[in-house]
């Protein structure tokens, strides 16, 4: 008997895959939760804590968590971003642990962006 | 088969037939360094480069090792281009290794006669053609000698450039060596012998002695490299026949026959204990059988009386009776020392202009011609001493290499004299062969104090021994010259005739004769026969007397235990009945 | 859970001797400290090629690039980066003759001109985790190889890939595998060159350090093709993190079974062994490289034979180099098109006809970008030099570029169009070689040049034939004589015949290749040589024999004052003067060593 067949290659190569792929950049959707001075003074730790939770429970590959410095409207921290591949980016204000969980089931996952929660779309995107 | 061109000249060749060996066919000769035909191509000279022209390609190969594989190539062996790259290439190893006259004289050939580059050591031979390592490697199979670091600083080593416990000495590198780099030296003290250098059959394979029957070669397993390490098998490579056998062993055969002569000869006393003649020791001391060889025809030095250095002596000293009638070696006189002596100071007259001293005790030119031979000689201008040698020493040189002193006492004039010359020869006694006691037990003969064998009876029977069958002839019974010793010879040969002529034996009709059904099988008699006419049957555990044999003596009879032995026509019944008849 | 961000630490050997090991150390403790272990993860990366920027990490998802860091950065940047989001410009790299720095690592022109096949995995996996090879398809070419196609379907693609050596000769590699497997035998073997000797050049050290599977699984494909189950990598002892790094590889892909018997089940066995050379140029070349495989000494073997027929221990053998073997698995992965859509010429009718796929090169010399790059094939000398490497440092004029090796020719400003590929390479008179890029401004003698790289070679020449060992060596004596002022004229055209004989007559690549850095200055700068010989000077001052140190007597005095720094430190005690008068060099006295130039202040001090 082999060590290894081919379906050990591939299920191997998808556990890893997990970690590695933040690396190259690539992902079916990217989530910036913007933690400056400001986001985290408002509970933008809690938020990332939240979605690296889901990300985990809901055993999602292709989706990439990151984080960036103060978005410029500081009054609305807690911010996220989401964006698609060929989508525009989308912005979430005030945002809470629910609100980020229907965020990520609802957009991330479902591709529909929630909109009550949503402050514009289309903004700046993030690469 | 393939058909090439080389040098304008077709050929038609086997197919990976090199170059080289294509162009030697045609007469083409291409130059080479480190190229051997009993070894791989190690193409590293690269003077044997030549152009492969394949169409307009040309291309630059060593004639050496490239294989010739396709039709209609043209080779240039000798084109302006092979030649320029020849010509640098010369002129670089001239300032590599000045000194080596193989790459002057080709240079020469190729109108180099100097170098444009600096010489970094006028006395460099080496050209690292690597020979020495190939043949030490894959020829001999030691591996003690191989290349040390690299580019430039590359020269031929030992490992750790010490003494290499696998150097055989066989002297193949430097036999390969093609620029007198690599030479056999010799150790401090152990000289290398004259005989070894000029005269012995110092190699392996060799035909044993000139008259050897089979007139063939013979390997000595004791100093062949195949045997030592497997390697070399050159012999076998050059040997056009394919008669080179390793596998072959020495064998016991079997003869059955009816009569022995023996004639094992003598051996040469060995003069090296007698230290004061500096045998073996001092250059040109030769044995009189040395000196005998070097005047053969056929030796070394085509039969000229040279020294080791080639030089003609110009004194010559003959040393008479060294071993012989000495009272610490032997005592006998070894009876043809004094007239091969004088034979010897006859050659160095003939041959030389060498002054001639003998140096003897008695003048024993007993024989047909010989006193006058000897007469002869002291008209020729021999000078004769009375007096034995008692001592060489060296005049110059450790050994005596320019020049050797003679002392001895004149007993004439008694006058203590000392002579110098620069060959001695020592005219060693014959002795008995060591293997002689053997001889003498397998065959039942006897021999004296002396170790010469011993005739049936000294006037009556002087070839014949105590065993019937066995006859004596030459030294081994006893030294003589060649006359008497083809006398005896002849003699011998008659009284073996004579038994062979007959065809059968007639027996005597006494001998004894042993009854199976007493004889015990205790084998006294067995040891007891003098005759050794007596064997012991091992299937049916009794002894048998062997009628041919026995003489009949009666030992046997009287000495068995159970009686079961009967001589016939001597039996107890017999004897008893005689002495009854005298008395009656 | 999974992490939110990677920080991939540079543990090439360039980046490890600035320290990064130390980096990485701190890293992980500033993380903890912070709290942040669970969401950010530290990996050790192989070498990225940028060496002159090490110690580089790279923060991923977003590419941020940071380099020259230092353990007390360490705090700020996490705190900054990663707790803030607010990536650190001061850490990041500027580009020369610039101010503004660039954050994303795939804006830098360094990384920007690059196309990555052998250096695919480069600073994205941990080379001493097989699962990260494996998420990036590590071993799918393998697997895919092993169950869908013939040995032949193999060779046939690598064929049409126009895949040619990448350690020097550029010989197909289709056509070299399939000889190989033709050749008769029933034992083969497949070795991988990793004696990577040329002076600067590290291609094949970053791929073994960086991402050690790619090259085994591209020897198990070709062990594959060919039949083989026997494979050897020749690295030499100096690459000692090279060797490690396979050492871990190894006994990862045996106990995956991805090496050993029945690969994947499908009755194919295939194994590596290690062999340690000591470090000897010439054991690069093939023959001398599987005679040292053999224990015998290194040099090579003049045979007409092939080693793909009678190889190691007289075996049919298949040597490739390293950066061959780690393409060989993109091009089955990503196929022929893709492969021949990159580089020069026209590899369809014959393998010969181009030169396809990228090639990794190693800049060094007078450059601003010092490091490894991965380029396409044809890309220009003044895109190499100018886009990727940033271009001269300190604004000079560029004046010659050796490429290929120690053996490489010089190719001058008139050749900065030329594309790099094999034939292009050679007709200029240089070569391919196994990469090495050394760039030249106009403050170099290439005569001193020559002399530099020749004397390597002759140093490396093994000795085995006459030309290299006697022709390279008298060659450096001429031009050591030219360099010293005591060159005659004929010596141009001595080194001119030396040189062609020394190619024409070696017996191996060595000789054959050695005289190429004096045979282009002959070719590309002959005049330096004439001034060499002729005016007994060296224009770019390099051979100090030549030079003539005068004191300008008005700096001196006027600026300097005559301040006696030159006069104190001059061993020769050549230069005279009073304090706080004008000094002077005595000619006579003076042995070029330049002390005084190096310590005067005011420039006073001219060289001539």
């Amino acid at each position: 008997m082999p060590k290894l067949n081919l379906e050990d290659l591939d299920k191997i190569s998808e556990w890893r895959r997990r970690t590695t792929m933040l690396r190259e950049g690539a992902g079916r959707a990217k989530v910036t939760v913007h933690m400056g001075t400001c986001g985290i003074a408002a509970g933008a730790r809690k938020i990332m804590d939240a979605l690296l939770r889901l990300v985990e429970e809901n055993d999602v590959k292709d989706v990439i968590l990151t984080t960036s410095g103060c978005a410029g409207l500081c009054s609305r921290e807690p911010m996220a971003t989401v964006e698609l591949v060929n989508e525009a980016p989308v912005k979430y204000v005030d945002l809470t642990e629910e609100k980020i969980g229907a965020i990520f089931r609802e957009h991330v996952l479902g591709g529909r962006p929630v909109l009550e929660y949503a402050l514009a779309l289309g903004s700046e995107r993030t690469q | 088969m393939i058909k090439v061109t080389i040098d304008g000249r077709d050929i038609e060749v086997k197919e990976e037939t090199t170059i080289l060996n294509a162009a030697r066919e045609l007469g083409i000769k291409i130059p080479t360094l480190c190229y051997s035909e009993f070894l791989e191509p190690y193409a590293v000279c690269r003077i044997c480069l030549c152009e492969v022209v394949r169409g307009k390609r040309s291309r630059l190969v060593t004639a050496c090792n490239y294989p010739l594989r396709d039709a209609s190539v043209s080779i240039l062996t000798n084109s302006a281009r092979v030649r320029n790259l020849r010509k640098l290439n010369l002129e670089l190893l001239l300032a590599q290794a000045p000194a080596a006259k193989i790459v002057q004289d080709l240079a020469a050939e190729y109108g180099v006669t100097k170098t444009r580059f600096p010489i970094k050591n006028p006395d460099e031979k080496c050209i690292l053609c690597g020979l020495c390592v190939q043949v030490c490697e894959n020829l001999v199979g030691a591996g003690a000698i191989g290349f040390s670091s690299r580019g430039s600083k590359r020269e031929v080593s030992t490992p750790w450039g010490v003494e290499p416990e696998t150097c055989i000495l066989c002297g193949a590198c430097a036999h390969f060596c093609p620029t007198g780099h690599i030479v056999m030296t010799e150790e401090a003290d152990e000289r290398i012998l004259h005989s070894e250098l000029t005269l012995g059959p110092n190699a392996a394979i060799s035909i044993p002695f000139r008259q050897a029957i089979p007139n063939v070669p013979r390997i000595d397993v004791e100093h062949c490299i195949h045997f030592k390490t497997g390697g070399c098998e050159l012999c076998s490579k050059v040997c056009p026949k394919d008669c080179i056998d390793y596998q072959m062993k020495d064998e016991i055969e079997d003869i059955d026959v009816g009569a022995i002569v023996v004639a094992t000869g003598f051996q040469d006393f060995d003069p090296t204990p007698l230290k004061q003649y500096g045998y073996g020791k001092y250059a040109n001391v030769l044995s009189s059988i040395e000196f005998e060889q070097m005047n053969n025809a056929a030796s070394p030095t085509g039969g000229a009386i040279v020294l080791e250095n080639g030089e003609e002596p110009r004194s010559v000293a003959i040393l008479h009776c060294i071993g012989s009638r000495d009272e610490n070696n032997h005592k006998y006189c070894s009876r043809v020392c004094c007239m091969y002596a004088l034979k010897f100071a006859h050659l160095i007259k003939e041959k030389t202009t060498a002054e001639v001293y003998q140096l003897y005790i008695d003048m024993r030119a007993f024989g047909k011609g010989y006193e006058e031979f000897y007469h002869r000689l002291l008209e020729e201008g021999v000078n004769v001493i009375r007096g034995k040698g008692a001592e060489i020493a060296p005049i110059g040189g450790k050994f005596g290499e320019e020049g050797l002193l003679v002392r001895c006492e004149d007993t004439l004039i008694s006058k203590f004299r000392e002579i110098p010359v620069d060959m001695v020869v020592l005219c060693t006694a014959l002795e008995a062969r060591d293997d002689s006691a053997d001889l003498a037990r397998k065959l039942n003969i006897s021999k004296g104090a002396d170790g010469w064998f011993i005739e049936a009876h000294p006037k009556l029977a002087p070839v014949s021994t105590t065993t019937d069958g066995v006859f004596l002839a030459g030294v081994c019974q006893g030294p003589k010259d060649i006359p008497d010793a083809v006398a005896q010879g002849t003699a011998a040969a008659g009284q073996a005739m004579k038994l062979m002529t007959v065809g059968e034996l007639f027996l005597d009709a006494a001998y004894a004769a042993i009854t199976d059904e007493i004889c015990s099988g205790c084998r006294i008699c067995n040891g007891l026969c003098p005759y050794n006419a007596i064997s012991f049957l091992e299937d049916k555990k009794v002894s048998e007397v062997n009628a041919a044999m026995c003489k009949a003596c009666g030992t046997c009879a009287a000495a068995c235990p159970s009686g079961a032995i009967t001589a016939r026509h001597f039996t107890d019944d017999q004897i008893y009945a005689q002495i009854e008849a005298i008395f009656a | 859970m999974p992490y939110r961000a990677n920080m991939m630490v540079c543990a090439g050997t360039g980046c490890v001797s600035n320290h990064s090991l130390e980096l990485k150390q701190a890293l992980e403790e500033e993380i903890q400290k912070r709290g942040l272990t669970d969401e950010v993860q530290v990996v050790p990366t192989g070498c990225n090629g940028f060496c002159g920027a090490g110690p580089i990490v790279v923060v991923q998802p977003d590419g941020i690039f940071y380099q020259l860091l230092k353990v007390k950065d360490i705090p700020y940047l996490v705190e900054e980066h990663l707790l803030k989001g607010r990536p650190v410009p001061r850490l990041m790299y500027v580009p020369p003759e610039e101010k503004t720095p660039i954050p994303k690592m795939n804006d830098i022109g360094f990384f920007k001109g690059q196309m990555l096949v052998a250096l695919r995995n480069r600073g994205m996996i941990d080379p001493e985790n097989i699962d990260d090879y494996i998420a990036r398809d590590g071993y799918r070419s393998l697997a895919k190889v092993l169950t869908t196609m013939t040995p032949d379907e193999v060779i046939g693609v690598i064929k049409a890939s126009g895949l040619r050596g990448r350690g020097g000769g550029g010989f197909p590699t289709g056509i070299k595998w399939e000889s190989c497997k033709k050749a008769e035998g029933d034992i083969k073997y497949v070795i991988c060159n990793a004696d990577e000797g040329d002076p600067g050049a590290f291609m094949d050290r970053s791929i073994i350090e960086g991402d050690p599977h790619s090259v085994l699984e591209g020897m198990a494909i070709g062990a594959y093709a060919i039949g083989v189950s026997q494979g050897y990598i020749y690295v030499r002892i100096e690459y000692p993190l090279a060797i490690q790094r396979f050492r871990i590889a190894l006994k990862q892909a045996r106990d995956y079974g991805l090496l050993g018997d029945n690969i994947f089940g499908t009755g194919f066995s295939f194994d590596v062994d290690i062999r340690r050379g000591a470090g000897a140029f010439v054991c690069g070349e093939s023959t001398a490289l599987m005679a040292s495989v053999e224990g015998r000494p290194g040099e090579p073997r003049a045979k007409y034979i092939h080693t793909v027929e009678h190889g190691l221990w007289n075996r049919p053998t298949c040597l490739n180099n390293v950066e061959t073997w780690a393409t060989v698995p993109v091009i089955i992965l990503r196929g022929v098109e893709w492969f021949t859509s990159i580089g020069t010429g026209d590899v369809s009718q014959n393998p010969w006809g181009g030169s396809k796929g990228t090639k990794v090169f190693s800049l060094a010399g007078k450059i601003n970008n010092t490091g490894l790059v991965e380029v396409p094939m044809g890309i220009t000398l003044r895109e190499m030099i100018y886009d990727v490497g940033g271009g001269i440092p300190k604004g000079r004029k560029f004046k010659a570029v050796q490429t290929g090796g120690p053996s490489g020719g010089f190719l001058p400003t008139e050749l900065l169009d030329l594309q790099v590929d094999y034939e292009q390479l050679t007709e200029a008179g240089s070569m391919m070689g196994s990469g090495g890029m050394v760039v030249m401004d106009e403050d170099n003698c290439m005569v001193d040049m020559a002399k530099y790289f020749l004397t390597f070679t002759q140093d490396e020449s093994c000795g085995k034939c006459t030309p290299c060992r006697e022709g390279t060596l008298q060659m450096l004596e001429i031009l050591k004589r030219i360099c010293e002022g005591k060159g005659v004229p004929e010596d141009i055209q001595l080194l001119e015949d030396l040189s062609h004989f020394v190619i024409d007559a070696s017996l191996c690549a060595l000789g054959g290749s050695a005289p190429n850095p004096v045979l282009t200055s002959l070719r590309y700068f002959r005049d330096e040589y004439i001034t060499h010989i002729r005016d007994k000077k060296c224009p770019a001052h390099i051979c100090r024999d030549l030079n003539v140190y005068t004191i300008d007597p008005e700096l001196c005095l006027v600026k300097g004052h005559g301040c006696g720094v030159c006069r104190r430190q001059c061993p020769d005690s050549a230069i005279v003067g009073e304090k706080n008068q004008v000094h002077n060099i005595d000619q006579e006295l003076c042995k070029k060593c330049g002390v005084c130039l190096d310590v005067c202040k005011f420039d006073a001090v001219k060289v001539a």
